[in-house]
């Protein structure tokens, strides 16, 4: 019934824009599956290391007004068990999966893609821009345009899946690295990281409310960042876009998509509903698309580009 | 919504050797089986079940076991503490005659529902069961209810020589109840389960909790997918029979799976 919804994103077609992106949600192949049954198209892993990750004490979190700081310190099983959660949600689930990885090094990124390559996930994510872990490994990758290029590009020769490659949006610009993505060989993008970090104090005990001190900012108030992010990538590099950060409704969606996203990452929006929020956002697509007089979600126009400096 | 809360510790009880009951001067508006995250923003955070909660005062009741609350145990009245919540599910309040199944710490969120089921003029009954008499909890506190109870130790250094599990299966078999609750650990629930025939019930489950607001998918449980700081940690029947995951393992702070 949700036809009016499916997106083609690198050769699939996929029932739902919404993807669950990576970090959220989805440690247990049974929350991807949950994801799925309320609506969700594709879903991430976490990112993945070649080492379990206890990730950050706590406090990992901390909410404020206009969404949250996370620290999780990438916490998860390793590649190994979390490749096992994949396939034991492939059992049941016919539904793309993005598996997400991290590395701090060339030779880890290979070795992950290599395991990624032989699982029967569709589609691999590069974090290169986790912002909480810099005590660890200092400044994300993704700051670099000559890293990106070196991973992706060390990436694509290790498995025929397409390769996304999500991007930090703490860099003072973006296109060039975007255009090292590029030209490494990416088939896609995702947009954006938290932003940040940033640091919350409680004022009593006169400490910093998250243990790592800093945390990466996501919710509400990061929507605007993603958007001209967004917007600016699509105008001047050709690769499809999953737009991530601060969507809430079918209406969040929807400028997303105007900005230049094929797909859209729900995230923190899970915490103030659950996974039915999935639902909620997909009724709010179908009623825009009604109210507008389009059929399809894909009939939408984007903004026009903006126009090529130089 | 945030739910974050500065507070001095009002006063410290020592229950046993092992367990303290730390007392907060704050109206907190929580229902039995609801949890709070506590930090001292030095040594980690934890859930904490609420073990008593009034009108102007709240506690939580603590086993020293690893770093985070033998740190706990070196505060003092006075120390604040960092407090988010209360969070997750509650047990439903019933007005009949109901069983509750208590064993070793986890025993004391039986208490913050006993005094609400009393209150909805409920007829409680409690298995209070621990390995031994010094690890028994909240006795003179139940006492002060005057509720039918039970107490039983594995080694029958104090009340009957059992399981809280054998003697639910005992009790179950003579009254009629019409809801049974039980906090514990896993594996006696899990063992509790199988006496649980033909009664409803509510089990209060615990996961690995990290974010505790239901975005970092730490404390998910199979197969269901569900949150066991949301949805849970108090899940009813339909929903424990149908867990894969109940009485055989659950994942550590890494997200890899650890057997019972
Ligand atoms: C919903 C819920 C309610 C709880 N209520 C109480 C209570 O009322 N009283 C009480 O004494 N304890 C309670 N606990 C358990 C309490 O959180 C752990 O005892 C505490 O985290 C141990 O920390 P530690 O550093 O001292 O020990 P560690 O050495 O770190 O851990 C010992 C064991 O505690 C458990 N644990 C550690 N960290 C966590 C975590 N973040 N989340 C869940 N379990 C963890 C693990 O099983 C671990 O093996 C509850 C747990 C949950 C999930
Ligand atoms: C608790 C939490 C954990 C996250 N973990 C990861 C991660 O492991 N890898 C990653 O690439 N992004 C991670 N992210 C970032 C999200 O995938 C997403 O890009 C970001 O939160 C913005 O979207 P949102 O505002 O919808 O949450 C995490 C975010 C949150 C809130």
């Amino acid at each position: 019934m949700h036809k009016r919804l499916k997106i083609k994103f690198l050769g699939s077609e996929i029932d739902s824009p919404i993807v669950l992106p990576a970090g959220v949600m989805d440690m247990s192949f049974s929350s991807l599956q949950d994801a799925i049954i309320n609506g969700a198209g594709i879903v991430t892993s976490k990112s993945l290391t070649v080492q379990p990750r206890a990730g950050h004490e706590g406090p990992v979190v901390a909410e404020f007004e206009g969404g949250m700081l996370n620290a999780m310190g990438l916490c998860n099983p390793g590649i190994d068990d979390g490749l096992k959660e994949i396939e034991q949600f492939k059992t049941n689930f016919a539904a793309p999966v993005i598996v997400s990885i991290f590395a701090t090094n060339v030779h880890d990124f290979m070795q992950l893609a290599k395991k990624v390559d032989h699982s029967s996930a569709e589609f691999l994510e590069l974090n290169l821009s986790c912002p909480n872990v810099f005590d660890e490994f200092g400044i994300p990758l993704a700051a670099s345009p000559q890293q990106v290029f070196e991973i992706i590009k060390a990436v694509k020769e290790m498995t025929s899946k397409p390769v996304i490659a999500k991007l930090s949006p703490n860099v003072h610009a973006i296109i060039p690295i975007a255009e090292s993505a590029q030209k490494a060989g990416a088939d896609a993008l995702c947009l954006i990281n938290t932003v940040g970090p940033g640091m919350l104090i409680d004022i009593r005990m006169r400490k910093p409310i998250l243990k790592n001190k800093f945390g990466g900012m996501s919710g509400p108030c990061i929507k605007p960042i993603a958007l001209k992010l967004i917007y600016e990538v699509h105008s001047k590099i050709g690769l499809p876009i999953i737009g991530t950060g601060g969507v809430q409704s079918g209406e969040d969606v929807i400028e997303m998509w105007m900005a230049g996203a094929s797909l859209v990452g729900v995230g923190t929006a899970v915490h103030y509903n659950g996974m039915n929020i999935f639902t909620k956002i997909k009724q709010e697509i179908i009623q825009f698309l009604e109210d507008q007089n389009y059929h399809l979600l894909m009939d939408v126009p984007r903004l026009p580009s903006q126009v090529r400096e130089k | 919504m945030i739910k974050r809360l500065t507070l001095k510790i009002a006063r410290i009880e020592t229950e046993t050797k092992n367990v303290k009951t730390f007392h907060f001067s704050h109206k907190l508006e929580a229902e039995p089986g609801q949890f709070i995250m506590v930090t001292d923003y030095e040594n980690g955070e934890k859930p904490f079940s609420l073990s008593i909660c009034e009108l102007d005062h709240f506690a939580i009741t603590v086993k020293r076991i690893g770093d985070f609350t033998n740190q706990l145990f070196q505060k003092k009245c006075g120390d604040y503490l960092s407090i988010r919540g209360p969070y997750g599910s509650s047990f439903f309040v019933s007005k009949k005659k109901v069983l509750l199944v208590g064993g070793g710490c986890a025993v004391p969120t039986l208490y913050f529902l006993s005094k609400r089921l009393l209150s909805n003029n409920a007829d409680v009954t409690l298995i209070n069961g621990a390995k031994t008499k010094d690890e028994l909890i909240f006795v003179d506190k139940f006492h002060s209810l005057f509720i039918q109870e039970y107490f039983v130790t594995d080694d029958g250094s104090f009340g009957e020589k059992a399981t809280s599990v054998q003697k639910a299966e005992e009790i179950l078999k003579t009254d009629n109840f019409s809801f049974v609750y039980a906090s514990g650990p896993e594996l006696m629930l899990f063992a509790l389960k199988d006496k649980l025939k033909k009664i409803n019930y509510e089990f209060l489950l615990e996961r690995y909790m990290k974010c505790a607001i239901g975005v970092c998918g730490s404390c998910t449980i199979d197969p269901l997918g569900i949150r066991m700081c949301v949805e849970g940690p108090v899940l009813n029947r339909e929903k424990i029979e149908k867990l894969t995951e109940f009485g055989h393992y659950h994942r550590d702070a890494s997200g890899k799976r650890i057997g019972f």
